[in-house]
């Protein structure tokens, strides 16, 4: 496992120095520009704004002085989006890319098991999402003393685990559906729209309230964003994480119990989806 | 002991609704070069596949060295070194990581220096990235991988190509190397004159069935035979209608007779002796032409 752990590892590395860099950047633009955002009387400015898009935005413009709220409408409202499509295209790719190039063909003719390869995979993905995370929460920690944001490194480190949690669970879901669909790219463009239209929804569910009902059970109704900073809801935390494990444990289930794939074998094969390996 | 490397029996395998195999029936002894010989899409990849254990037949028994993959995948891949047809590789490893990668998937039981020794031999630089590499280049590393750790089965799908000439005599060297050491090679091709150099034995698939399976030299030995004639006076060639498997293709002033001949020529040159023959000219079938009509008469079937 730990040899398809480090070869996982080694593929993104790349994506971990990129999305960490940007982050870094964007995290330090942010954080310096707080303690001017801060000072400003946003109550008399957001009486010009329209109703309707401070209503998508929900409370995050009303606290948008505060920590949590400044936080949540710059960083965590919208990294769901943004690492997101990232974490769903990795998660489509992770085992169907290589098997749709013919790779995973002379992989899984080594002595490996298909679980050795897949949780080792799975791990190294896991820990790049980590990885990346950990660049960005480093690049709030390091200068928020010099700010008036006043929270302490574990408080910045809450909400991370809210949306790592997301990104597991849009990611996990991507995993599973190309273990089905013909493609990865497929079920790359499932979820990530999947993904999106849940952001929209959740957002104009604040304006039009038929919508809650609607919205009421998906991921990102649940996602806590930057307000997991005054307290994480361990019991959303916990659904969303377990959901997660669900996706990854039927996908590994589907990839133990299924042909491997070559070009030309394509094909839906929705019969062949709840099928055994005799 | 078990006597065979690979035994395959009623092997069949769908796809869908396509039937790609179609009841296979073959066995390859310990430490013999097999061909495994077919037209494109006749079988060949899946049932390489199947013995993998990468795919899982319909129906069908198959036994590597005894050994059930679909019981015990991982023991038969211990065993194996596969190369596959349609050869991919990480894009932005060097030549190195990658076989290091493959190396240590087999736990790190291979000696590096052997593989240093194979990458020499094929002239394979492993300081290269794999994108930069060409496809003939990008075989030798799959070649590289399937060699490296001294299996007792070889699985090769297309071994030679993409290389040169002077590449694929040196990949036939180190193959015969190998089965000098005691490994069975088991390959598929579809190029002849490949099968013809290299194979032990030759199994021909066409259709998901194996259609032939025999010696090389046999199989072109029961080949249809064209044999050319010079008499130094005229004959009757009705003469060779009476012979068994014999067919007159054509004459000239019945001093030059053309006949083809199925089987040997024993009682051909029997029925000569009588005539006073002045030259006799054989020309047998290559394995190609025997090939070609298997492919041939599937392609008529198709149409």
């Amino acid at each position: 496992m730990l040899v398809e752990l480090r070869y996982t590892l080694r593929h993104y590395r790349g994506q971990i120095i990129g999305w960490g860099l940007g982050l870094t950047l964007y995290s330090l633009l942010m954080v310096s520009m707080y303690s001017d955002i801060a000072k400003v009387d946003f109550g008399a400015l957001l009486e010009y704004y329209p109703q309707e898009m401070l209503a998508f935005f929900g409370d995050s413009f009303q606290a948008i002085s505060s920590p949590h709220g400044y936080m949540d409408l710059y960083f965590f409202g919208y990294m769901t989006i943004i690492i997101g499509i990232f974490a769903v295209s990795s998660g489509a790719k992770l085992i169907v890319k290589d098997e749709e190039d013919g790779l995973l063909d002379l992989v899984l003719s080594y002595p490996k098991s298909r679980s050795e390869i897949f949780w080792g995979r799975v791990l190294g993905y896991v820990v790049t999402l980590i990885l990346i995370l950990f660049i960005s929460w480093m690049s709030w920690v390091l200068p928020s003393g010099s700010t008036s944001m006043g929270l302490t490194a574990g408080e910045l480190l809450r909400p991370f685990w809210g949306l790592l949690a997301q990104l597991l669970l849009f990611g996990s879901f991507a995993l599973l559906l190309s273990m089905i669909v013909p493609a990865s790219r497929i079920a790359s463009m499932i979820v990530s729209g999947l993904l999106v239209a849940n952001y929209l929804t959740v957002g104009l569910s604040n304006i039009n309230q038929d919508l809650k009902s609607i919205v009421e059970y998906t991921p990102l109704h649940i996602y806590q964003g930057g307000y997991a900073i005054l307290g994480i809801n361990w019991d959303w935390l916990l659904i969303t994480s377990m959901g997660a494990l669900l996706f990854l444990l039927l996908a590994w289930w589907r990839f133990l119990n299924r042909d491997l794939r070559v070009a030309g074998e394509g094909g839906w094969k929705l019969k062949e989806i709840f099928s055994f390996r005799k | 002991m078990n006597d065979f490397a690979i035994s395959i029996e009623g092997l069949e395998k769908y796809y869908g609704s396509f039937k790609a195999l179609h009841g296979v029936d073959l066995k390859v002894n310990q430490g013999e070069i097999l061909g495994f010989l077919g037209p494109n899409g006749a079988g060949k990849t899946t049932t390489i596949r199947c013995i993998l254990d990468h795919i899982r037949p319909q129906k069908g028994i198959i036994k590597v060295f005894g050994i059930n993959p679909q019981a015990k995948p991982q023991v038969v891949h211990q065993l194996t070194g596969y190369l596959p047809g349609e050869l991919r590789l990480e894009d932005n490893f060097r030549v190195e990581q990658q076989l290091q990668y493959f190396r240590q998937l087999r736990g790190n039981q291979i000696e590096w220096s052997y593989v240093e020794e194979l990458a020499e031999r094929l002239n394979l630089d492993l300081s290269r990235t794999i994108k930069n590499l060409s496809s003939g280049n990008k075989q030798k590393v799959g070649i590289v991988q399937a060699l490296m750790h001294k299996s007792d089965l070889l699985l090769l799908d297309e071994p030679t190509a993409g290389l040169d000439p002077l590449m694929q005599q040196e990949v036939y060297r180190l193959l015969r190397e190998a089965q000098s050491n005691g490994t069975t090679v088991f390959f598929s091709s579809h190029i002849i004159s490949e099968v013809e150099t290299l194979a032990e034995r030759v199994a021909i698939i066409r259709d998901g069935v194996i259609v032939e399976e025999s010696m090389p030299n046999q199989l072109t030995g029961m080949a249809i035979r064209r044999v050319k004639i010079s008499f130094l006076e005229p004959i009757d060639p009705e003469i060779f209608q009476a012979i068994e498997g014999v067919t007159i293709v054509s004459s000239r002033n019945g001093k030059e007779v053309i006949i083809q001949v199925e089987g040997n020529l024993d009682r051909l040159i029997k029925t000569l002796a009588a005539y006073p023959v002045k030259d006799l000219e054989t020309a047998s079938h290559s394995l190609e032409e025997i090939f070609l009509k298997y492919y041939e008469s599937d392609q008529e079937e198709s149409r």
